[in-house]
């Protein structure tokens, strides 16, 4: 693959610098990241290569990859970087980005887990486990998945039918909403 | 010594061994238990993956409950609440933007004095190893534990601030002083796949299967983990694993608050043994437990 170097390239390295302290340019591309990552055999972009496609702005390639949400935020690559990268933060960075762009998604289901999640905690303040479940596979349009799994749990007792309410639930709501508010701001 | 305890949501419903099992060792070691006031959920991966100051502030939001209510120290039994709530105190102390955005969106301003420990961090405090070994009544004798410590106990360093990061000790050293064998096995800190069990499960059942099959060379009885998602992971998908790779493990994936509790004495009522879905007679009969 050929790149052309403009003034343009490092912006996406500079726009994550902003937003989440981490310098992408730091990387000399030693990959021990990957070697560690227990996901990269799942990754079309390895954490390496997507540390050099950050370098290089290929912003396209990294969100059509699908990289930052076959990660499982482990925190290996972090822990052994040599030059100190938290790898994991600049991934979080474009997880968040990624809420206010269109681009195409190889793997939808995750940005969906994480709305689907903080959706029921806004409304019952801790997570529903059965309902995520429930909605999620319906969502997949795989309303069967794992059910071999659900009778010896329900026979265990290790699946609560219904949320159970935090009274802290209010409290959490009004702190979402407040921060959701200055972020707007910026 | 007087704890907040932070059960967690898994802890309230499919992990409600781990909690049980948690309170009864903590009974029979003098700990004291206080769950926090209204608690709401950590956030999890879903939070800093949507924004990074949401998954400060929910964190946040329970410290300053333990906090109002006078406590200085708060457990949390899951490792990823423990991992959300540690990096929330360490934002807070050291990034200054983020502690004022997170003041200005609160009513409360937290001041940061609550310390978080993991429930291995506890039962390692000076003078622990003593205590827990003179509550032992049936030792573990003959039963090898491969400990399976799981993926942010350690991890990363600077905010873990706990154990030998790559090589941990601690369970490894409670299981020796319940008088059983811990494992020398290279899988203690690999990613059993975390919440990936909902949307890609074909990622969790590799890297289950993974420590499934170095613990089975190695010859363990039994794993012992400490947080409610890897049980979730290695325990309820054993018997997909095992048909998807062609293999018979049968090996039980056991709380270490469980081992403890059966080596104190404790009923299996007390434990939630009847939970578990690889049942661990065959293991704890090796040590006349059951």
């Amino acid at each position: 693959m050929r790149v052309e170097l403009t003034e343009n390239t490092d912006k996406l390295a500079k726009r994550l610098l902003r937003i989440t302290g981490e310098n992408a340019m730091l990387c000399y591309q030693c990959k021990k990241c990957t070697l560690g990552c227990p996901s990269a055999y799942a990754m079309k972009m390895k954490p390496h290569e997507l540390m050099r496609a950050l370098q290089l702005g290929l912003e396209n390639e990294v969100f059509w990859s699908g990289t930052m949400w076959i990660c499982l935020s482990c925190e290996t690559c972090n822990t052994r970087c040599p030059q100190d990268i938290n790898i994991l933060k600049l991934i979080d960075g474009l997880r968040a980005s990624s809420l206010k762009r269109e681009y195409y998604n190889p793997v939808p289901e995750l940005p969906m887990l994480h709305r689907l999640f903080l959706r029921l905690v806004r409304r019952f303040g801790r997570i529903y486990e059965l309902g995520l479940v429930l909605i999620l596979n319906l969502k997949m349009l795989n309303p069967l998945k794992d059910i071999d799994m659900a009778m010896p749990m329900f026979l265990r007792g290790r699946l609560r039918i219904f949320p159970h309410r935090s009274e802290g639930a209010k409290e959490l709501r009004q702190v979402m909403s407040r921060l959701e508010a200055m972020e707007e701001e910026e | 010594m007087r704890y907040a305890y932070f059960p967690g949501c898994s802890l309230g419903a499919s992990a409600s061994d781990y909690d049980l099992s948690f309170r009864t060792v903590c009974r029979a070691l003098d700990i004291e238990l206080v769950e926090v006031r209204d608690w709401v959920c950590c956030g999890a991966s879903s939070a800093h993956a949507t924004s990074h100051l949401l998954s400060i502030a929910m964190p946040v939001l329970n410290l300053s409950h333990a906090e109002q209510d006078g406590f200085d120290r708060l457990v949390a039994p899951c490792l990823a609440c423990q991992a959300r709530f540690k990096v929330a105190n360490k934002e807070m102390k050291e990034d200054r933007k983020v502690r004022e955005k997170i003041h200005r969106a609160f009513d409360y301003q937290y001041r940061g004095t609550v310390k978080v420990s993991h429930p291995l961090e506890v039962m390692i405090e000076e003078g622990m190893m003593e205590k827990i070994r003179s509550r032992v009544r049936t030792r573990l004798s003959g039963l090898k534990v491969a400990c399976y410590y799981g993926c942010v106990l350690t991890r990363p360093p600077e905010v873990a601030q706990f154990d030998i990061c790559e090589n941990p000790q601690s369970m490894d050293s409670i299981i020796r002083a319940l008088g059983g064998t811990a494992l020398d096995w290279c899988y203690k800190t690999e990613c059993c796949g975390v919440s990936m069990t909902l949307t890609q499960p074909d990622i969790v059942l590799k890297l289950s299967n993974d420590i499934f099959r170095e613990a089975k060379e190695v010859g363990a009885h039994a794993i012992a983990v400490c947080c409610p998602l890897c049980q979730a992971n290695l325990d309820t998908r054993q018997i997909q694993i095992e048909d998807r790779y062609r293999v018979k493990y049968g090996i039980p994936v056991i709380y270490f608050t469980q081992l403890m509790g059966l080596a104190f004495g404790a009923f299996s009522q007390e434990l939630g043994l009847e939970k578990l879905i690889t049942s661990p007679q065959d293991a704890l009969g090796i040590c006349g437990l059951m």
